[in-house]
């Protein structure tokens, strides 16, 4: 299949640049583990002084802290360095090179700069899983582990639709280079299950900006807690989100094209 | 005003292979090398001069320059401008000094010029009085005015140069280094170039130490060429010196009233161009009189004149013979 | 390279600076935005609160904690370690140089003068404070005047500890990395996520010793009007120790640092 082919020479460039810099690849590594464990001690600080919060105990918090570490891999190891580079190309005006490549813009854009260390990421998310259900002292069943797959794919396409919007954006205002950048610390308000937060922010967070998507729902399917419609309607939503993000970046390339032409 | 007696600069630096494989072992084991950027070269410049640094890509100019700027130590020899050791960095030195890179930019990128200007005259403290005469002369001289309030990323690159060399010259140096300074500009930008610096060192009597890509601008500007290669220097003196010396032969130009053989042409000398109307004879300094008599001579002659060979090309066998010897 | 040469060149450089933070305005505004750390550690001890106070912090207490933290992280920002690293591998840093006055005169100026700016996002935190946690502040004037000094050598420090590790870039070719590991440590050694006396008492040892806390902490102590005012005296002391040691620290490895570009060039 010709678009893995691209995605497989595009990882393997990323790889080979990274390695380049020797010291830079072992510090990185070691930073994920460092972040994990600043992301990790407020969580065991709170819950030194509490057995639960907002109705989720430590173990169960550990859960969704687990897919946030994960995402959070995913969105800084692959989307927004890629990303980034894609506003480069528009602040420089050299995204031309990629658009006359025979192979789909956002894909080649989506995953043109990888930071392979992020995989510490992923498995620290694994490490924190496993110890959170040594707490809980049973096994997620198959059929939650199979419906918690299926909501982290929603999760990430949501995750990937949101960067795809940012940076659609940075076609028409140029000078909005850092707005990436703000999503991503938007986004580590998904840390915390949306039960935290109450009013107005609980809304917001659930439905305008799908945070509780893509942390505190496929927590709660792997703590078998989700009922069916929530999850049904969490698929569909992330598709149907998706989908629209597609449309509006389609839309934004025609316009940059024909705007610089 | 500038000395340099066996300069030698080495660096150490990492040898890095293509692929995969290659990035992986050297996360183990880093080969390294050394590079000998100047090996040994001798020079003296004096004060007003403009003398022309010509060498191919990696001969090392671009490294003497530095050591000059005093941005990089010497690692035998001894250097001196202006009567200070640049190394030293002494205020004294940098008040005098000033380095134009092509391809690097001083200018605040989104503010105006004339936000650095002020910002030059803070970190050189240039009275306001010569300040203010300066920045008059150098609008004037470089036609500066519609510039200066724009933010420097609307500029084009010829506008952003000659900003570029206005904040150089600020505080009056005595010295000026240009790296490639015409790079990447159009012909008549060059020229503006070329002729600004010809008039900033007539005017102020600054000794002026050169590179450039572009024969063009060391032919027109300076009257002492410096030629370095694999970091030794192998000519300095005037340039017709040089070209007369790689290329001892002239180019005959030679134009017909009718057309004319190709073999009475070979009797002259080496055939570069041969037309209808036109031809390009290249002969022997000592054969020249001699075929010049012949062509009058034997030919249906509308015009004759003699020429040297293109710069270009005496610098190509130049380095050529280098590379050979 | 004189010092009165650069306290002559420094108002221009303040100038020049605003000029550039109004250029960059949009910017700004963004980076200052996505500083919501305190918010996120709000939300979950507001949530934990909601029952009745924690070691010592009712909701509001936390609320006031967190906005202290976020106001004085907003006004001590540098981030001279990114220009540094950007312009040493661009290799503008030459030209920086060769001028006669040491750069980091300019940054440091560069990084007061946005401070209006910041001011602009800082304000509004301001009032949401005094309007929900004026019971939680200071009563004590003292402790007020103490913030100034206080404010300023948090901000130096931060200053310091990045041109030392910008500085390192001139050896090793990425020594923002470094920074981030100190970003990490300092994330939660210097209170801004948890603040330091929540902590088991071992880690709250170490967290006071550390400089850290000088960057954070300190001024958001002398806010709530922790401790006494003796105290406090010692700890500005202690902080302005900390401004020293850094600053002689900035001085050899600047010098370490040029000799090495020097050598191999940049």
């Amino acid at each position: 299949m010709k678009a893995l082919r691209v995605v497989s020479a595009m990882m393997r460039a990323s790889v080979a640049l990274a390695l380049q810099y020797r010291l830079e690849f072992v510090v990185e590594g070691a930073l994920a583990v460092l972040w994990m464990a600043v992301a990790l001690i407020p969580l065991m600080v709170v819950f030194g002084n509490r057995g639960a919060v907002a109705g989720w105990t430590y173990p169960e918090m550990l859960v969704v802290l687990g897919w946030f570490v994960a995402l959070k891999g995913v969105l800084e190891g692959t989307l927004s360095p890629s990303l980034m580079q894609v506003v480069e190309h528009v602040r420089k005006g050299t995204l031309d090179f990629v658009l006359l490549k025979p192979a789909d813009a956002q894909l080649l854009v989506s995953l043109s700069k990888i930071e392979p260390w992020r995989v510490v990421d992923l498995a620290g998310a694994a490490a924190i899983f496993v110890y959170a259900f040594q707490h809980i002292g049973h096994a997620p069943s198959i059929a939650q582990l199979s419906l918690a797959a299926g909501l982290l794919v929603a999760a990430v396409l949501v995750l990937y639709s949101i960067a795809i919007l940012v940076v659609s954006i940075a076609f028409v205002a140029v000078r909005v280079d850092n707005l990436l950048y703000l999503f991503q610390s938007v986004f580590d308000v998904a840390r915390w299950p949306n039960s935290v937060f109450r009013g107005l922010l609980a809304v917001v967070f659930t439905y305008v900006l799908p945070l509780a998507l893509m942390t505190t729902y496929p927590a709660l399917a792997l703590l078998g807690k989700l009922n069916a419609r929530t999850a049904v309607a969490a698929l569909l939503g992330s598709f149907l989100f998706a989908s629209v993000a597609r449309l509006i970046w389609l839309s934004s390339i025609r316009r940059y094209t024909s705007a610089s032409s | 005003m500038i000395e340099v007696s066996h300069l030698k600069k080495w660096y150490r630096v990492h040898r890095r292979q293509p692929g995969l494989a290659a990035a992986l072992r050297s996360l183990v084991r880093r080969p390294y090398e050394d590079v000998k950027a100047v090996e040994d070269v001798s020079f003296s410049i004096a004060a007003g001069e403009r003398v022309g640094f010509l060498g191919p890509n990696g001969a090392g100019k671009t490294t003497t320059l530095k050591v000059l700027a005093g941005l990089l130590f010497p690692t035998e020899g001894q250097v001196g401008v202006a009567g200070f050791r640049p190394q030293d960095r002494a205020h004294g030195f940098l008040q005098q000094i000033t380095l134009v890179m092509g391809q690097k930019q001083q200018l605040l990128w989104d503010l105006p010029p004339s936000e650095t200007f002020l910002l030059n005259r803070a970190i050189y403290d240039i009275p306001r009085a010569q300040y203010d005469a300066t920045v008059a002369e150098l609008t004037e001289l470089l036609d500066l005015g519609p510039l200066l309030g724009k933010p420097a990323r609307q500029l084009s690159l010829g506008e952003r140069m000659k900003c570029e060399l206005a904040v150089a010259l600020l505080h009056r140096p005595k010295v000026l280094f240009l790296d490639e300074p015409t790079i990447g500009l159009d012909v008549s930008m060059q020229a503006t170039v070329r002729g600004f610096v010809r008039a900033y060192n007539e005017r102020f009597g600054a000794t002026v130490l050169l590179t450039s890509h572009y024969m063009e601008d060391v032919a027109a500007l300076c009257p002492r060429v410096m030629v370095i290669d694999k970091g030794r220097l192998i000519y300095d003196g005037a340039l017709p010196e040089l070209i007369r010396r790689v290329r001892p032969d002239k180019r005959v130009i030679l134009r017909f009233s009718k057309t004319v053989e190709r073999r009475d042409l070979e009797a002259l000398g080496t055939v570069v161009e041969h037309g209808d109307a036109e031809a390009i004879v290249q002969v022997s300094q000592d054969g020249l009189q001699a075929a010049v008599a012949r062509a009058l001579a034997s030919l249906p002659l509308r015009d004759l004149t003699v020429e040297d060979p293109p710069l270009e090309e005496v610098m190509r066998d130049l380095f050529a013979q280098g590379r050979a010897a | 390279m004189s010092v009165r040469a650069a306290l002559r060149a420094y108002p221009q450089f303040l100038k020049t600076g605003f000029a550039s933070a109004v250029a960059y305005r949009a910017e700004f505004l963004i980076w200052m935005f996505s500083t919501n750390m305190p918010l996120v550690m709000l939300a979950i001890w507001a949530a934990a609160a909601r029952s009745g106070p924690v070691g010592g912090y009712s909701q509001r207490g936390f609320a006031a904690y967190y906005l202290c933290a976020l106001l004085v992280r907003l006004m001590t920002g540098a981030w001279i370690v990114w220009e540094l690293t950007m312009e040493i591998r661009q290799g503008v840093f030459s030209l920086r140089l060769l001028r006669p006055i040491h750069p980091l005169w300019q940054w440091s100026a560069e990084n007061l003068a946005a401070i209006p700016m910041r001011g602009i996002v800082a304000f509004p935190v301001v009032i949401i404070l005094l309007w929900l946690a004026r019971g939680e502040l200071s009563h004590d004037w003292f402790f007020w005047l103490l913030l100034a000094p206080a404010l300023l050598g948090a901000w130096l420090l931060y200053f310091l500890v990045q041109a030392i590790i910008g500085t390192l870039a001139l050896r090793f070719e990425s020594a923002s990395s470094l920074f981030e590991a100190w970003l990490g440590f300092s994330n939660i050694l210097s209170g801004y996520l948890v603040p330091l006396d929540l902590f088991p008492s071992a880690v709250r040892v170490l967290a006071v010793a550390l400089p850290f806390r000088f960057q954070l902490s300190y001024p958001v102590e002398l806010m709530l009007g922790r401790g006494t005012r003796v105290e406090m005296l010692e700890l500005l002391a202690a902080q302005w120790a900390y401004v020293a040691f850094f600053f002689v620290v900035t001085r050899v490895a600047w010098r370490s640092g040029m000799r090495h570009y020097a050598a191999y060039g940049g």
